[in-house]
């Protein structure tokens, strides 16, 4: 698959569908793995790196759930094609950043991804639309349980798999859902979800992940403890908490449709006038106007638009998707100009 | 003056008072003598201020523990532990086991737990010794004993046992 192809692609996990999807964006688990023969990257030399590279390619190619993806040598991709990557939610911006012997390799789907050498030697993660984490889940597991048929893994009986980071030692698993949670921040009732969602020792982050700040009210929850609990048990706790702070938000939507009303509509009409008439516009000016879009889809105000054509606009307007489209590197100011036509281009021709 | 708990224990009477000037401003800390033994050493080499011993139990553990293992290296990856410390990253699966003492309070600390009860490879690393079936009996055992079914757990640690005298091999 062409990076073009990919910066033109809807993306499965963005379709909105799924459980909850109306909340949930996506559901997403990533597994932890290191080869037993080699140090860990830190340690690691680039011949060692390269040959991890090498050793974790061959093997992607041989096994029949991995044998069609996509492989990606990120030591021969330019920057705008790596970030591309990253703005889909495939690689981690380390690895995208990285100057190091390091590859990736995804689905034409895009549900299902492999980082090699970044923080571990071998990350696999699969994306899914909505709340789907009992599923996400079985695919994650035996896409593991083939890779370990061929690879050796560093494990231990006590610890479990072995990791780079002790934040990651046992099940290796990262467990984390991405929600769109407007109308609690309107009401300022956020910071309690946060403070509820920390007792029970899971993580708030932002769009992108671990040192991202939320923005656009987009939040992404995840474990924090691979120890000491099954992935079924790690599952079950954020499967267990979700579904409560969606009711909490449905609340909050309806008690502002209640409440205040025309507030509420002249946020969600202003923001959608704005993008569908501006000329020049920053991602984060974009993301927060299209948060208020999405909730007026949400609430019923906003007939003409379907949540996946959103989704997609709130990945195909970042700063690498514009430049590939462009098909040329554009500056700060050229992307807004950029960003504000394609935006106009997909709002005014009605449904999507 | 009243009896004081110890601020390191928090369970004995404080016997040790110790007061410290820094920048004109006086602090002072109250140890039982326990914990003033422990942290004697610390005093008389002035690698530890007051300062240290306040910001909290753990941080003079894993002082403490730096301290001590500050020496060792993996002979594998030739990791130090001061390194590990510092950047929070590990060389290679061998660090788990020579930098096991400290490690498993900071794993502790953050998961809550120092045992993996997750899923099992069919054959990677120790399970080539010990078998997948053995790990996950041994894991399900645990997990009776927690939810107190001593029935079952009776009869997990008969078949464990069995295994093991199977010739399976637990080293």
């Amino acid at each position: 698959m062409e990076m073009r192809e990919l910066a033109n692609s809807p993306g499965e996990w963005l379709k909105g569908t799924g459980s909850a999807s109306d909340v949930v964006i996506s559901s997403r688990i990533r597994l932890a793995r290191n080869l037993v023969q080699f140090p860990f990257l830190s340690r690691a030399s680039d011949e060692q790196k390269r040959r991890i590279l090498e050793i974790i390619r061959d093997h992607l190619a041989d096994i029949p759930v991995t044998s069609k993806l996509t492989f990606v040598d990120l030591t021969k991709t330019d920057p705008i094609d790596r970030s591309l990557l990253v703005e889909r939610h495939l690689i981690s911006r380390e690895l995208a950043d990285g100057d190091w012997p390091r590859g990736a390799a995804f689905a034409e789907t895009e549900t299902m991804s492999v980082m090699i050498n970044e923080e571990d030697h071998l990350r696999t993660q699969v994306l899914r639309s909505g709340l789907e984490l009992a599923d996400t889940w079985h695919q994650i597991d035996q896409i593991d349980d083939a890779l370990e048929e061929k690879l050796d893994f560093a494990f231990s009986a006590q610890l479990g798999y072995l990791t780079a980071c002790p934040t990651n030692v046992g099940t290796g698993i990262r467990v984390s859902v991405m929600l769109h949670l407007p109308a609690l921040v309107i009401s300022r009732e956020i910071e309690k979800v946060f403070q509820a969602v920390t007792k029970v020792n899971l993580a708030v982050r932002g769009l992108y992940g671990e040192g991202t700040q939320a923005s656009g009210d987009f939040y992404q929850i995840s474990n924090q403890r691979t120890l000491g609990k099954s992935e079924m048990q790690i599952i079950e706790n954020i499967e267990s908490v979700v579904p409560r702070i969606v009711e909490y938000e449905k609340i909050a939507r309806d008690k502002l449709l209640v409440e205040n009303r025309p507030a509420l509509e002249d946020r969600v009409w202003r923001a959608y006038g704005q993008l569908r008439a501006a000329r020049t516009i920053s991602s984060e000016e974009t993301l927060h106007l299209l948060s208020a879009v999405r909730l007026g889809v949400n609430v019923g105000l906003i007939t003409d638009l379907s949540i996946a054509s959103i989704n997609q606009l709130l990945i195909h307007t970042q700063p690498a998707h514009l430049q590939e489209l462009r098909g040329e590197p554009l500056d700060p100011e050229e992307r807004n100009v950029e960003r504000a036509t394609y935006i106009r281009s997909r709002l005014t021709n009605g449904k999507q | 003056m009243p009896p004081i708990l110890c601020q390191v224990c928090k369970k004995n009477i404080a016997t040790v008072h110790l007061t410290e000037i820094i920048k004109g401003k006086k602090r002072e800390i109250h140890l039982c003598e326990e914990c003033a033994g422990k942290k004697g050493v610390a005093f008389k080499s002035h690698q530890f201020s007051i300062s240290d011993l306040l910001s909290g139990l753990a941080n003079t553990q894993a002082a403490q523990e730096i301290a001590k293992m500050s020496q060792i290296k993996c002979p594998i990856c030739g990791l130090s532990y001061l390194d590990f410390r510092q950047h929070g990253r590990l060389g290679c699966a061998t660090d788990y086991t020579v930098f096991k003492e400290g490690l498993m309070g900071l794993l502790e600390k953050i998961h809550g737990s120092t045992e993996h009860m997750g899923k099992i490879p069919a054959s990677s690393g120790e399970t080539r010794e010990i078998s997948k079936e053995l790990l996950e009996l041994r894991q399900e055992l645990k997990r009776a004993v927690e939810k107190e079914d001593y029935e079952k757990a009776a009869g997990l640690r008969d078949r464990i046992r069995e295994l093991e005298e199977g010739g399976h091999g637990d080293a």
